[in-house]
């Protein structure tokens, strides 16, 4: 750029040092705060039954999903129904690359030789996963970054069904409508939780970025933030491929705490669970995303359990709620919020020790 | 260093929004765009912003062709503008509205939350810098799109109605601000008025449009004794 006369003398060193290191502090709370939250919720689920641990297990990798989501969705503004592609992607990539060849030779028919014989770490597939997922993500995102609004949410809900359908039909790849079964099954709730921190401080990394300041310009007024010199697709589409990256690992993490992969898992059931997530969290603020996520699943569990019949104790009969109960609670929650706190139980603000603030 | 507009046409279906229209506008000087409603003045600050392609015609920033560049382009090339309406940043606050332009230039988040502040100190903003930008009073609302679009570090400003809806106290006070942005920037501005008094106090240049043509040009003085200016700006008997 040209030299120009400001008269703001530009000294950005001189900001550094004079900002107290308190400032730098409260701006990392949030992050500190979310990750204890995190952390206390795995140490707490170390103490429960093999059961309750499978649940918060799940519970992360709806985390997981819903901050990836939220990389995108909540810092942009732009409606997103794709997600869930992006963790099948993940999952399926994980699957082939980490299953016994013996199990892949029973099910699988057309995969290239390197991939039917050999046997990935599952570092390896995690890795895989998420960057094959941010691949799509950076292709399919090049045309679709331009739309907003409506147009937007009907092409990721197409992307989602593209996805569907290939992935359920390519039966030599991904077995098809048939179960892929076998996955080595290595999710703990230590490691999906520690994979929730990694996803919580990566979104929050890039939303502390200069491109993400420029996206949030861009959510509140498009216009405005062109005249700003954004450039809003560019801004997009980082957001986009992060978020698919994030997602993909969700996966990935879904798939081998599962075993077995179902297309049907992949879909619009969790779609819509992780986006009420996000909405009713509050779907502005990283914390609002992880909060939505521990409400709901919370909820979700509890209703779970009067549908079971649940057994107080010092009570004769058991507290026993219709079946079905938990879906409609979920969907009149999420229309409450959108009705009378657009902005989610967070208000779309970051949490802090003073409260929830900007 | 000039912004330069030749020979554009805009149109809008069969409207012509702008006909054959030529302005020239170099660094340092206040030149004012004035016109009836309708008269195309917005649809030309468009087009010398990348916000609408002409239909013919030229634009060139320093003898460049800019004709085709996106918006963002013109902004981080120093051709920065205002909206009539604003268009702040409403769930962010006053200091972020600022900074977002700033990281746009180039600076770091840090830097910039520091110098964001200093622009807002030099336009008399600092107590608002924590509001919302949606809490903030009509008038304020104005000076921080001002800032935020100093926070570009322009080296040509188009202001599209920058006094609209501020009282005359108000509008004197933004008239002095413009002229001492153009002073310590040593940026051409381009500023869209209804008010006469103030275009002529301000400006050393008029550009008069109606109906989409240029009417007239040339300096307030010889602006105002142009008879087809009396005609149509001012009607047949003032």
């Amino acid at each position: 750029m040209i030299d120009r006369a400001s008269p703001f003398a530009k000294n950005p060193k001189g900001f550094v040092h004079s900002l107290p290191s308190r400032a730098g502090l409260e701006r990392l709370l949030p992050l500190l705060i979310l990750v204890v939250i995190v952390a206390a919720i795995m140490l707490l689920a170390g103490q429960l039954g093999i059961v309750q641990q499978r649940r918060i297990t799940l519970g992360f990798i709806s985390m997981i999903s819903v901050v990836g989501l939220y990389v995108f969705m909540g810092n942009s503004g732009v409606l997103n129904f794709s997600s869930v592609a992006f963790m099948a992607i993940g999952a399926y990539v994980s699957a082939l690359l980490t299953m016994r060849p013996q199990v892949k030779a029973t099910f699988l028919r057309d995969l290239p030789d390197w991939l039917a014989s050999a046997q990935f770490d599952p570092w390896i597939g995690i890795l895989a996963g998420g960057l094959v997922a941010a691949l799509v993500a950076l292709i399919v995102g090049l045309p679709l970054m331009r739309l907003s609004g409506i147009g937007a949410g009907i092409a990721t809900l197409s992307l989602l069904i593209i996805c569907y359908i290939v992935l359920g039909n390519w039966t030599g790849v991904t077995g098809g409508q048939r179960s892929l079964m076998g996955l080595p099954t290595y999710v703990t709730v230590w490691n999906a939780g520690l994979a929730a921190i990694g996803a919580i401080i990566l979104a929050f990394i890039y939303q502390e970025s200069r491109s993400c300041l420029a996206l949030r310009a861009s959510r509140e007024d498009e216009v405005a933030a062109r005249a700003a010199g954004v450039r809003v697709v560019r801004e997009r589409l980082t957001a986009f491929v992060l978020g698919a990256f994030i997602c993909g690992i969700a996966g990935v993490f879904y798939g081998h705490f599962l075993g077995t992969l179902r297309v049907e898992n992949f879909y619009l059931d969790p779609t819509f669970l992780y986006i009420t997530m996000l909405v009713v969290g509050g779907m502005r603020s990283l914390t609002g995303a992880v909060s939505g996520v521990i409400v709901i699943s919370a909820l979700a569990e509890i209703l779970r359990l009067l549908e079971v019949g649940l057994r107080l104790p010092g009570l004769d009969a058991a507290i026993r709620a219709p079946a079905g109960l938990g879906d409609v609670v979920l969907a009149a929650l999420m229309l409450g919020i959108i009705l009378f706190r657009p902005q989610g139980i967070t208000g779309g603000r970051e949490i802090t020790l003073r409260g929830l603030r900007d | 260093m000039t912004l330069e507009a030749s020979a554009i046409t805009v149109r809008f279906g069969g409207i012509r929004a702008v006909e054959d229209v030529s302005l020239r506008l170099h660094q340092g000087e206040i030149v004012g765009l004035i016109g009836p409603n309708g008269a195309g003045k917005t649809t030309l600050v468009n087009v010398l912003s990348g916000f609408q392609r002409p239909r013919a015609g030229r634009i060139a920033l320093n003898g460049e062709d800019a004709t085709r560049w996106p918006a963002h382009r013109f902004a981080r090339n120093g051709v920065v503008r205002t909206f009539q309406a604003v268009r702040l940043y409403p769930g962010m606050t006053v200091a972020e509205n600022v900074e977002t332009a700033l990281v746009g230039t180039g600076l770091g988040r840090a830097a910039a939350r520091g110098q964001a502040l200093e622009i807002l100190n030099y336009l008399g903003l600092t107590g608002r810098a924590a509001l919302p930008a949606k809490a903030l009073s009509y008038g304020d609302e104005r000076r921080v799109g001002i800032a935020r679009a100093l926070a570009m570090e322009p080296r040509f400003l188009l202001l599209d109605e920058p006094a609209a809806g501020l009282n005359i106290g108000e509008a004197e006070e933004l008239d002095r601000t413009i002229a001492r942005i153009r002073d310590d920037f040593s940026c051409g501005i381009l500023v869209i008025e209804h008010n006469m008094a103030l275009v002529m106090n301000l400006c050393e240049r008029l550009h008069v449009l109606a109906t989409g043509r240029t009417l007239a040009e040339g300096t307030p003085a010889e602006v105002m004794a142009n008879p087809a200016f009396k005609d149509a700006y001012l009607g047949a008997d003032a």
